[in-house]
């Protein structure tokens, strides 16, 4: 494997595993089992590409493509990721478990410097139709979209290319005032961002 | 003779210990502290903590990487608190089996602040270019900015000036002169020359960019 082709798997880890603590906070904040289960999977697709990119490393080394300063930076970059993944599943974890959440816990989620909300999408809206990429929604609101109910099906982690339609669900993390904000742009009460 | 003057020098390093080795040796002690105090604050530095680790790296310094080894130390601290008062709230079985589900996450917000704190190993291994051509390519990315005196930001505080619902980028750390200012609040006030670490997209960088070095009147 070429070196920029193992390079952009550990960049890929490294992303989803802060999307995925993000996305186990959020199944606590909403009890939202769906979600809880989609760190499971994401932590066993983790775990693989966390073998693969071990492997590659060190055929990459045996072979003389790589050199022993990257092979050792690019595995404990990735192993890093590997252990924030693990960490996001014992998280989702309570949610799955047959046990009543202890009020606190909402509590402390929501009175993080980062906060965690769950918008739906109104008719009215300007978000309807249009692409997270046209919207801007990170660099207008502060808001970052980690997923989405889109009627049944959903999404996380979505891209540029996601488009947000009318009675979407959006999980977002953000700033406080960036929440409000985007409630009032959802709700069509805000036509312009 | 010659052993006091052994002693003096001994204790004249002790008094440069660094802040995450007082941490680690001060002693636990009960303090009436809730369990949501206590799990907000590990939340949160479970998050803060990647991106100074990241930071440290990117921009080889050992000061941002001293306060991610004192960030791991005081996680620790924390997890050990919030075991004690947990144990000390649970009446019933009900509780008991609540309050598990709430220490497995202290657990685990620890676990994401040792990881933070392994990369720092990096410091003296990465190859420099390695980890920014990683990094190059992430949806957000940490950047440096520094505040001009003709911006209209200084003075001001990050509150009101609304950085990151304005532009979405998030302040990591700020550098005054000589001295550190990390996960600055609402109520911090940017100065002219200060040095921004934040986190944000590419297109949220060059907005704030333009505010602070006082090309453009206002955030938007």
């Amino acid at each position: 494997m070429k070196q920029e082709t193992l390079e952009s798997l550990v960049l890929d880890i490294i992303e989803k595993s802060e999307l995925m603590v993000d996305l186990s906070y959020s199944s606590l904040l909403y009890d939202n089992t769906t979600i809880a289960k989609e760190v499971y999977d994401l932590e066993q697709h983790i775990d693989q590409q966390f073998e693969k990119i071990h492997q590659d490393v060190f055929e990459g080394v045996k072979k003389g493509t790589l050199t022993v300063k990257d092979a050792r930076a690019l595995s404990k970059l990735a192993r890093a990721g590997e252990e924030i993944a693990d960490a996001a599943r014992e998280i989702a974890d309570v949610q799955l478990r047959d046990v009543e959440l202890h009020p606190i816990l909402k509590m402390s989620i929501r009175e993080s410097d980062e906060i965690i909300s769950k918008i739906l999408v109104s008719s009215e809206s300007m978000l309807c139709g249009k692409t997270l990429g046209e919207l801007k929604l990170g660099s207008e609101t502060g808001m970052t979209v980690i997923a989405m109910r889109h009627q049944h099906r959903w999404l996380y982690g979505p891209t540029k290319n996601t488009r947000i339609d009318a009675d979407d669900v959006l999980f977002v993390k953000g700033p406080e005032d960036g929440e409000a904000h985007l409630i009032e742009i959802a709700e069509g009460q805000i036509q312009e961002i | 003779m010659k052993n006091e003057n052994h002693r003096k020098s001994f204790l004249g390093r002790l008094q440069r210990t660094p802040q995450w080795k007082k941490e680690e040796l001060a002693e636990i002690e009960y303090e009436p502290v809730s369990v949501k105090e206590l799990l907000t604050e590990m939340k949160d530095i479970s998050e803060l903590i990647i991106d100074l680790a990241y930071s440290a790296l990117l921009f080889n310094s050992t000061e941002i990487a001293e306060e991610v080894k004192y960030l791991e130390v005081r996680m620790d601290r924390l997890n050990y608190e919030i075991r004690i008062t947990a144990m000390m709230a649970a009446r019933t079985k009900e509780d008991a089996e609540q309050l598990a589900g709430i220490l497995q996450i202290a657990q685990a917000a620890e676990k994401i602040s040792n990881s933070a704190g392994d990369l720092l190993v990096l410091m003296n291994l990465q190859p420099k270019d390695l980890l920014p051509r990683i990094l190059e390519n992430a949806d957000e990315r940490i950047f440096r900015i520094k505040a001009s005196e003709q911006s209209r930001a200084c003075t001001q505080s990050i509150g009101s000036l609304r950085i990151e619902s304005e532009t979405g980028m998030r302040v990591i750390a700020i550098r005054r002169k000589n001295c550190w200012i990390y996960n600055p609040q609402s109520d911090n006030t940017l100065q002219a020359n200060d040095i921004l670490i934040v986190r944000g997209t590419d297109e949220g960088f060059e907005n704030l960019n333009d505010f602070l070095q006082g090309k453009q009147e206002v955030l938007d």
